[in-house]
């Protein structure tokens, strides 16, 4: 089994404790951040396999200025990012497709994320990215 | 736009009348007093200038040769309603004047007048379209705020059961091993309950959104096999848990209604589940769709409880749920009808529905087909 280093982007602590708790279940070695400036500098700093990111931290639309910082940075631009929240959740099966310009992240996913979708996509999208790179 | 450009809009005045030396002297007086003065000698190109670039106020003459005020009025009470209207009446002819107010316009000054009873009457009209003009950017305010306000509420109440849920969920997946079968069974129970709180968020957040016109887009279209399909794919878990069987039966592929796909997707959820729902083990959901007449007609039958007569009128109805021995251990926030129906009004469609207790019940959605409407850019290929 692979091991993934994380970088978990949330300002809820609860949020951050459980689903730490579970991607460590998992194999993984997980890095939390509560802002979005404590997530470029960290992101900078660890270069992690993979960003879990919130869109709302402390101000409503915080997770969607780190993404597009992240899309910027030469450097990060190529980590994988899964963007969770719960602001889509209102209709099941509304998606925020990937591909839109305005919002770049490789996944997205609803809050509150099953935990079996959850390990299984951070996989996936660590991997598709790998592949990627290999071509 | 800047200071200047916006210091000019809010000056302007046009002035139309057919009387060359009252034109010249309304140019004098109003300029004089700080005004931005436009005059034309006929009503034509008069209203042709307001309606393009419509003043804050209009002097206009009543009887013109040509188009008269009256015309000019109602012209501009049609195309911009915005414009505050002062009409110039001659020989103090009162009942054409109490016409012209009929009309809409704000005031009138008979011939022959002043120069201060034109500064006066003028200025007027302009505190009037200043005042309106400040209701109508606070009522903007307002509605941005209230809009604000929904998906803020919304998302404070979802945050702190998002934290429960997932401390559960992950109690549950990493240590489900060591947990006590009471534990396990409690865990559970507070997973259904939280699933409740989160489907009543949702729903209150999308009545919301439906009664303030925000939620369905009739300009856009979708392809009800389509939804139908991911719909029933999504729900599919729920069925087979209650021994349910979906079939699926459509006249042809491509079915597109007048609506955007997430408002017929909600609709569409919210009847198959309900299906599903108030079925009886072993038995069947039918999703069946066709086009009649320039209609999409769209049923979703179940196999289930059925619905007793006296509450068919009710359904629909906010919070109202049907309450006896067999739907008690059914989950439902009682507004999914409510959603429903109401998407269904404002696609301009109709919602029929017919029960038997014990046979099951019939959901029939008919909605205008979307003849001639450019869907957005189907999802990319």
């Amino acid at each position: 089994m692979t091991e993934y280093r994380i970088l978990l982007v949330d300002d809820d602590p609860d949020f951050a404790a459980s689903t730490t708790a579970l991607l460590q279940s998992a194999g993984h070695s997980v890095l939390w951040a509560k802002t979005g400036e404590e997530a470029l500098r960290m992101a900078r700093q660890d270069r992690p396999d993979l960003i879990l990111l919130d869109v709302m931290l402390s101000e409503r639309t915080e997770g969607f200025f780190v993404l597009q910082e992240i899309r910027r940075d030469t450097e990060l631009k190529d980590i994988p990012v899964i963007v969770i929240s719960s602001i889509y959740a209102e209709c099941p099966g509304f998606r925020v497709s990937p591909e839109k310009d305005w919002l770049p992240a490789e996944r997205f996913l609803a809050k509150p994320v099953d935990p079996i979708t959850l390990i299984t996509e951070v996989r996936r999208v660590v991997e598709e990215k790998g592949k990627g790179e290999g071509r | 736009m800047d200071s200047k450009g916006d210091e000019e809009l809010t000056k302007r005045v046009v002035v139309i009348d057919d009387d060359a030396v009252i034109l010249l002297s309304c140019e004098q007086v109003l300029s004089r007093a700080g005004y931005i003065v436009e005059v034309f000698d006929r009503g034509e190109p008069g209203l042709e200038r307001v309606r393009q670039f419509p003043p804050p106020v209009l002097v206009v003459d009543l009887k013109m040769p040509g188009m008269d005020g009256f015309e000019v009025i109602r012209e501009v009470r049609t195309h911009a309603p915005e414009v505050v209207i002062v009409v110039i009446t001659g020989y103090a002819t009162i009942a054409t004047a109490v016409e012209a107010m009929k009309l809409g316009a704000y005031d009138f000054l008979p011939k022959p007048f002043t120069p201060d009873e034109l500064r006066l009457i003028v200025g007027r009209g302009f505190e009037r379209w200043a005042l309106a003009r400040e209701s109508e950017r606070l009522k903007k305010q307002k509605e941005a705020a209230e809009r604000r306000f929904l998906s803020f509420v919304s998302h404070q109440l979802k945050t702190p059961a998002v934290a429960v849920k997932q401390y559960l969920d992950v109690m549950l997946h990493t240590n489900r091993d060591q947990l006590p079968e009471q534990a396990l069974q409690w865990i559970e129970r507070c997973q259904v309950r939280l699933g409740e709180m989160f489907s009543l968020i949702d729903d209150w957040l999308a009545l919301s959104r439906l009664e303030r016109g925000e939620l369905v887009r009739k300009e856009e279209k979708s392809d009800v096999c389509r939804v139908a399909r991911d719909v029933v794919e999504r729900l599919q878990p729920l069925a087979s848990k209650s021994e349910v069987e979906i079939h699926e039966f459509f006249a042809e592929e491509g079915i597109w209604v007048r609506g955007d796909e997430r408002s017929i997707c909600v609709l569409l959820e919210n009847l198959i589940s309900n299906a599903i729902k108030y079925n009886v083990r072993g038995g069947r959901v039918e999703v069946i769709s066709s086009k009649q007449e320039g209609q999409v007609v769209f049923e979703v039958r179940d196999t289930g409880i059925g619905i007793a007569e006296e509450f068919l009128p009710r359904l629909g109805e906010e919070f109202f749920r049907v309450r006896d021995e067999t739907t008690r251990h059914i989950q439902g926030t009682g507004l999914g009808l409510t959603i429903c129906r109401k998407i269904v009004e404002e696609l301009g469609g109709k919602m029929t529905v017919e029960s038997k207790v014990g046979v099951g019940t019939v959901f029939r959605v008919i909605l205008p087909e979307a003849g001639g409407i450019d869907g957005p850019a189907k999802e990319a290929q």
